[in-house]
């Protein structure tokens, strides 16, 4: 089942959010896909554990995806694409794994981190995106990865940490440097 | 006012050797700006610019401020792979850049021999910004002249004289080597000192920079120098200013958009007047909401990425019958053009009068047409005292010379004059002729 992602990004922009969406509500918005599909939701006792053990960010995750669902087409397309014997409890944990780092902002305004949440969703459900090979959508899932990036902005953070005082003193010297740069920089 | 009484003690940067190591560099850049102004398909030319991006990405990564910026926004350097993703990230003001200013440069770790230049803008067009500049961004000016020079079949001769004529009060002049333009010579020469002229002459300049207020005060004059090729930026050019200034000093006048800021962003096509072809792949130039951002392409100690102008303008795709491909400005209002009405109904160029506030220790200024004749002026003085009854006096008779018989000039010194934009707007007229 292929997903017409620009599409559902397009609904959710003229679809603005204006207000957070309750946990109870995002439950029930997201067991009801389930059940349209044919497929039985985590139980009660499964959302009550995750809400226990999830991170932080779990809850307004639960909200931007219930609004994903209940404003655009995502919601019919997840519906075509579930599998009957399709395990939500088994796969929702590691979606929520793969979202870990997004807020509800990030999803909400930054198009990449939305493309990435939409993405991990549509793969989670086993659809596909229209026009993409496989090869491709794994490609793309892995450049918009905002956990790596993650990592690298700790690198970077490190690497700068590690040459602070080399860029006090090139800053040092860069204001000697003005008075002698006449000559060169017109 | 004597002027070698206002010129500020500079040190001339004079190592020849040190800017002679940019000369591939400087030559790579300028045919890249030549077979860039070449491609006809714009899908390939976009192609062309993308593999510039994750380089950007990655001084993104090194730079404090950006680095901070993006993860706090969700965004990943890596997003950035076409020039489409540009539109999604934030953009940076001029107040961050003058208030940050240290924080945005990336460092490269494998460049030990780094060396960085602090800058000041003029503050022309706002308040004063410190910059963080590498030996390469210093000259990369001399990059675009070769540029130029080429697109217009323009040939300098071997070890050409570049001359600066400038109008600013400092009286800044100095004459140093420029290797990177063909072995030639870059001499200042100021107009705020005496017999500036003679001076020209003497240099011989193939190559002459001016604004306006430069090319204005040359349109007055007799036995003027021939050099190949002229160029003019910092301030609005009208028309009539640059094929007169053509006609009278015999070469092509380049009108040119560049800011201390961003450096050389576009020129204004010779044959279609109000089209600035942009400099692509130096930058990569967006409207967002009529105002034009920039994004550097080329690489630099300081990655900037969507930089608010505070310029206005649009941009398009371009095919231009000057031979241009590429991305060009239209409608670009970034250097404020403003008119003034005189008495007699005729719209005189505000601008004119830009040259003479430049004697003046001034934060800034802005000047108001409120009726036929009458005008107001808001001083903010940078230092010390501003002359404000001499100030008055010279502009009207300035005004005297532009149309207005008996102009009244209200003067009034200010704290602050307010700006509703990126930039101020130092002339604006309020009145409007009744119909007649």
């Amino acid at each position: 089942m292929a997903f017409e992602l620009k599409r559902i990004q397009e609904e959710l922009r003229a679809a603005p959010l204006v207000s957070p969406y309750p946990l109870d509500l995002s439950v029930a918005i997201v067991s009801d896909v389930f059940r349209m599909a044919g497929v039985v939701p985590p139980a009660r006792s499964t959302w009550a554990g995750w809400t226990k053990r999830e991170h932080k960010l779990w809850g307004e995750q639960m909200g931007m995806l219930a609004h994903a669902l209940a404003s655009t087409s995502l919601r019919e397309e997840t519906v075509r694409a579930l599998a009957p014997r399709f395990d939500p409890s088994g796969a929702l944990g590691p979606f929520f794994e793969a979202v870990r780092p997004l807020t509800a902002e990030m999803i909400r305004a930054n198009a990449f981190r939305q493309e990435e949440f939409l993405r991990k969703w549509i793969s989670m459900v086993g659809g596909t995106i229209a026009g993409e090979s496989d090869k491709e959508s794994k490609k793309r899932v892995a450049q918009l990865d905002y956990r790596q990036t993650l990592v690298e902005y700790e690198k970077a953070e490190a690497a700068r940490k590690a040459e602070a005082e080399r860029r006090a003193k090139l800053l040092q010297q860069a204001a000697q440097n003005e008075a002698a740069a006449r000559g060169w920089r017109e | 006012m004597n002027p070698a009484m206002l010129a500020p003690s500079v040190r001339i940067q004079r190592r020849t050797g040190g800017q002679r190591r940019w000369a591939d560099r400087a030559r790579e850049s300028a045919e890249s700006l030549r077979l860039h102004s070449r491609i006809r398909d714009e899908a390939l030319a976009r192609a062309a610019l993308e593999p510039r991006l994750a380089r950007l990405g990655d001084a993104l990564l090194r730079s404090p401020y950006h680095a901070r910026t993006l993860r706090r926004a969700g965004f990943s350097p890596r997003d950035l792979r076409s020039l489409d993703d540009i539109r999604h990230f934030p953009l940076l003001d001029r107040e961050t850049l003058r208030r940050r200013w240290a924080e945005l440069p990336a460092l490269d770790p494998a460049d030990r021999d780094l060396e960085l230049v602090a800058v000041q803008s003029s503050g022309s067009t706002g308040r004063p910004v410190t910059l963080l500049k590498d030996p390469y961004d210093c000259v990369h000016m001399w990059a675009v002249l070769a540029f130029w020079t080429g697109w217009l079949g323009v040939t300098l001769p071997p070890r050409p004289r570049v001359v600066l004529l400038c109008s600013l009060s400092g009286g800044i002049e100095y004459s140093v080597r420029l290797p990177l333009v063909d072995d030639g010579a870059l001499h200042r020469i100021s107009l705020v000192r005496p017999r500036a002229l003679e001076r020209l002459l003497r240099a011989r300049p193939a190559v002459l920079f001016a604004d306006p207020d430069g090319l204005h005060w040359l349109e007055s004059r007799d036995g003027l120098p021939r050099p190949r090729i002229v160029l003019s930026s910092a301030q609005y050019l009208a028309p009539e200013q640059r094929s007169r200034a053509a006609a009278a000093l015999h070469a092509p006048v380049v009108n040119y958009y560049a800011s201390t800021d961003t450096g050389p962003i576009a020129w204004e096509c010779l044959l279609s007047h109000g089209r600035f072809h942009t400099l692509v792949p130096d930058v990569w130039v967006e409207s967002v909401a009529g105002e034009l951002v920039v994004t550097r392409l080329r690489p630099s100690v300081l990655p900037l990425l969507r930089y608010r102008t505070g310029d206005r303008g649009e941009i398009s795709p371009d095919a231009c019958p000057c031979g241009y491909h590429g991305w060009s400005i239209t409608r670009f209002t970034g250097r404020r053009q403003c008119t003034f009405l005189t008495p007699d109904g005729r719209e005189a160029d505000a601008w004119k009068l830009a040259w003479l506030f430049k004697h003046y220790p001034l934060h800034s200024f802005r000047l108001t047409q409120r009726g036929a004749e009458e005008f107001e002026l808001q001083l903010v003085p940078e230092r010390g005292i501003v002359d404000v009854g001499d100030l008055r006096d010279r502009l009207e008779t300035a005004l005297g010379r532009l149309g207005w018989a008996r102009a009244s000039v209200a003067p009034a010194v200010v704290a602050a004059i307010p700006c509703t934009g990126e930039k101020p707007d130092p002339f604006r007229r309020t009145w409007r002729a009744l119909p007649a």
